[in-house]
């Protein structure tokens, strides 16, 4: 019985297999080959790539990346943590309708709404006036252009990432737990330290991953909000395959960059499950 | 939580009757174009679809790049692309160019001379120019009341965070390299630290890096001075007509979007009676009367409206031409412009 | 299922869905303007709406974005479901490298999913077409399924599935009345997030795509140098209205047959 239901995995295992670990493969190849003047691959074994990534330049950029995204991931918490709790709480018709509130704008086309942002926070723009009207401020600000609309940008652009999960985790918890520690006199914010945060701690991790991982990702709102005047690791990595024509040296910063993350991850998903969740999934 | 799923099932069902499912037509000659979006006026288009019995599809690339990394990778299916100068050699170098057969593009001879065998493929090979223009410097009567006539004035302290420099590599570079006196395509290494050197300084007064959406950003008075590409320009200044336009004393980059045919094109004698349609005078005022960028069409003029021959920044003069240089490819050097950008762009 | 909110609660997620609006609002008010680059309020038009239809472009674009959304959508809702119930009963030491394998899809930037698909798709002589595009999504749609509902899973204990087999259920029927129920809101959020993915994807699908597959993001992408129409705001409103007239249809349904009973009816 339960060898066959582990056969469930294989076609996933299959398709995996065959559109992303071959193609994957590729790349490492191309990671260890040398370019030519034009930017043709030579076939030839060697680290060049990799060494050139060991440069205060690149490092850098990676440990800016990261700063950010841990950053983004940390707001987002903190803001959808709330929302998602709320949702979770409400009726049933509410839920479908808080989720929907929560992920409809987020079908409209990212440029779309990204540029939307420019509309509203360029120095003649929509907020500008209206703090000048309200006479908070006495000349327009410049908040496009900064780290800080990055920041905004990238927050908003990742919030049903983490909505979503630890929605998925409050709906799952056990209320009586909650009865029960009101019952013996626990103070609600005890209640929410010691029983609802613990529980729901998979749904963070979840929101957490999928919100580092994506902002690392990203680089058109760096573009767009922030006018392209600092690097993602990302936009480096676009380059070496576009503009710079350096495959090899695109190919290996995507190989530290997935080796990274996926170690990043283990060890994150790791310090967030205790022992003692370990031993209920039966991993131990 | 279930009526969730229950909406899931229903979009699902609503879209998949609403959809008709690919329509299938009857079988028509196609003709895959690959280029800049709005690149074309529909109606010339549509008119050329009518007249041979083709089907047109046009789809769009957002820079030479992606161009370069999607026909390489082999298997596109387009029949006609439009690169940029430099991709262009860049292509012609890497064997992805079909050679043009110029007996099916009479209407060739009516081509600008002055665009005619450029540094990138003489003898117009491989490719045939069909927009062509300099960049150089716009900025806003309001803002900036200084005479401008040179690229150091980008540098100027009191436009502090309102310059706009386009976002690409080898123009900025490109840009300092004229302004400190050198070739705007120079494979010395300290030619280039000294260009980059000077950019830093300019930093400081940088508002943004863009390409795709400098136009808005100077209409709407965001930034007071920019590099721009003249027919841009063109386009801003109907928009504001406080923004003028300037080609600097020091000389700017020309460049050109052309006409090409990839090797594996399955329809090229189709590409190539396109391209012969586009050069037809009547044809080509139409199209470039739309587009607002400058006719290369040298029997053109006389159909083009009066508007449009006064207009200075589409029609630039012999003087100022003579100024511009096309940036060539430059090799293995593009991995040093390439470092000293990103050391340019991450403030590092 | 109600339990006591403090009201502060209720204020921020007030503030947040103003937050999230805001650039909605924005968008919708711009469909009206009359200018095209939608950068100052020129007056009232409904025009954008009229030209939106008669844009080939863009009703090609979006008719090869929802079949490529829902296509893969479904597939990838299936495939990472499966996973994620399958991975619980995989051996221990094949347990990290499964694992991996599935957060893969995610972590790779999109650029590198893009080209090297292509590349794959040309050695295997795999003509470019829609269906390049919803194998591409389909493959990192996976992940996001399978993350989601694997942290639904792994709260759930086995207890449940176990007692059920123990009494004689079969696999399906296991899976059926007893797994699924309680792992469904993962699915569905999966299922979203999914589909979001899918929708807004430019990189990856701009590799992948042939001649007349363009998707509406690559569609916005090569519009935006020209400056994006003001037809895309337009067809942004009809999307979000849409989507709320079948929220609403459905609640209408659902609550035609009231009672906790049918809502926990599945459709199959």
């Amino acid at each position: 019985m339960k060898k066959k239901s582990g056969l469930v995995v294989l076609p996933v295992f299959l398709w995996l297999s065959l559109f992303l670990v071959v193609p994957m493969l590729i790349v490492v190849g191309i990671s260890f080959l040398r370019r030519d003047e034009l930017g043709n691959l030579i076939y030839q074994f060697n680290w060049e790539a990799y060494a050139t990534f060991f440069d205060k330049l690149y490092l850098g950029i990676y440990w800016d990346t990261i700063v950010l995204s841990v950053l983004t991931t940390l707001i987002c918490l903190l803001l959808s943590y709330p929302l998602a709790y709320y949702i979770a709480r409400s009726g049933p018709r509410m839920q479908t309708w808080g989720l929907a509130l929560v992920t409809i704008p987020f079908w409209i086309n990212f440029l779309i709404r990204t540029y939307a942002w420019v509309l509203l926070l360029r120095t003649q723009g929509i907020v500008n006036n209206l703090l000048l009207d309200l006479g908070w401020i006495t000349e327009p600000m410049q908040m496009l252009y900064t780290k800080g609309a990055v920041l905004m940008g990238m927050v908003y652009t990742f919030i049903p990432f983490m909505v979503l999960p630890i929605y998925v985790a409050i709906e799952q918890m056990d209320k009586r737990l909650l009865e029960a520690a009101s019952d013996l006199g626990a103070s609600p914010s005890r209640a929410f330290w010691h029983i609802t945060l613990p529980q729901t701690k998979s749904g963070i991790t979840t929101g957490a991953i999928l919100v580092y991982v994506s902002t690392t990702g990203m680089f058109v709102v760096t573009d767009i909000l922030g006018g392209a005047k600092s690097s993602m690791i990302s936009n480096i990595i676009q380059t070496q395959f576009l503009g710079a024509r350096n495959w090899p040296f695109g190919a290996a910063l995507s190989v530290i960059f997935v080796i990274t993350s996926l170690v990043l991850i283990f060890l994150f998903n790791r310090a967030m499950t205790t022992r003692v969740d370990r031993v209920k999934e039966g991993r131990i | 939580m279930k009526s969730t799923t229950r909406f899931m099932c229903l979009l699902l069902v609503a879209i998949l009757v609403v959809l008709p499912l690919s329509a299938c037509g009857e079988k028509k000659q196609t003709l895959n174009i690959y280029s800049w979006a709005d690149n074309f006026d529909p109606q010339v288009l549509k008119d050329f679809e009518e007249q041979n019995n083709v089907k047109i599809n046009y789809d769009n690339f957002a820079n030479n790049e992606d161009l370069l990394a999607k026909i390489k990778a082999g298997g596109s299916g387009y029949d006609l692309i439009q690169p940029s100068d430099y991709m262009v050699a860049t292509m012609v170098k890497e064997n992805l160019l079909a050679p043009l057969n110029k007996q099916n593009i009479p209407n060739f001879v009516n081509l600008k001379d002055s665009l005619k065998n450029p540094p990138f493929d003489p003898d117009n090979k491989y490719s045939i120019a069909y927009m062509s223009g300099v960049t150089g410097i716009a900025y806003n009567k309001k803002y900036v009341k200084d005479p401008i006539t040179s690229w150091a004035d980008l540098w100027n302290p009191k436009y502090k965070g309102k310059v706009i420099l386009l976002d690409d590599n080898r123009e900025v570079i490109g840009m300092s390299l004229k302004k400190n006196g050198f070739s705007n395509s120079t494979k010395d290494e300290g030619q280039i630290s000294t260009a980059v050197t000077d950019l830093k300084k300019l930093l400081p007064n940088v508002l943004a890096f863009d390409t795709d959406t400098i136009k808005q950003k100077l209409i709407q008075e965001e930034g007071w001075i920019a590099m721009l590409w003249s027919g841009d320009a063109s386009f801003v200044a109907k928009d504001n007509a406080d923004v003028a336009y300037v080609i600097p004393k020091e000389g700017g980059t020309i460049f050109a979007d052309n006409y090409a045919i990839p090797k594996d094109a399955k329809n090229q004698a189709m590409a190539e009676k396109f391209i012969n349609y586009m050069m037809d005078p009547k044809v080509s005022a139409k199209n470039y009367e739309t587009i607002g960028y400058s006719d290369p069409n040298a029997k053109a003029m006389e159909f083009h409206s009066q508007k449009y021959r006064e207009d200075k920044m589409i029609n630039l003069s012999d003087e100022e031409m003579k100024r511009t240089e096309w940036l060539s490819d430059v090799g293995a050097t593009l991995q040093s412009y390439d470092r000293y950008w990103t050391e340019l762009k991450s403030g590092r | 299922m109600r339990t006591k909110r403090s009201p502060w609660l209720g204020i921020h997620a007030l503030v947040m869905l103003i937050f999230i609006y805001v650039p909605i609002a924005m968008i919708i008010l711009f469909s009206f303007n009359e200018s095209r680059l939608s950068a100052e309020w020129s007056g009232f038009t409904l025009d954008w709406y009229t030209s939106l239809f008669q844009n080939e472009h863009v009703m090609d674009a979006l008719k090869n974005t929802l079949i490529v959304a829902i296509t893969s959508t479904v597939a990838a809702t299936i495939l990472g479901t499966l996973a994620a119930i399958g991975v619980r009963r995989v051996a221990r030491k094949l347990k990290l490298a499964t694992n991996a394998l599935l957060y893969l899809p995610i972590v790779i930037p999109d650029i590198i999913m893009g080209i090297s698909l292509l590349v794959l798709f040309n050695l295997m002589e795999i003509d470019l077409s829609r269906w390049t595009i919803i194998i591409a999504h389909i493959t990192f749609s996976i992940s996001y399924v399978y993350v989601v509902v694997t942290s639904r899973l792994s709260t759930m204990g086995k207890q449940l599935e176990e007692a059920a087999e123990d009494l004689g259920a079969s696999p399906w029927q296991t899976f059926r009345f007893v797994t699924l129920p309680q792992i469904l809101p993962g699915v569905v959020s999966g299922a979203i997030i999914a589909f979001t993915m899918s929708l807004d994807d430019f990189m990856v699908s701009f590799f992948v795509a042939g001649p007349s597959s363009t998707t509406l993001p690559i569609y916005i992408y090569g519009q935006v140098k020209r400056g994006i129409s003001p037809e895309i705001n337009a067809l942004c409103t009809l999307l979000i209205l849409v989507s709320v007239a079948l929220i609403f249809l459905a609640q209408y349904m659902l609550g035609r047959g009231k009672g906790q009973k049918k809502q926990r009816m599945l459709p199959f």
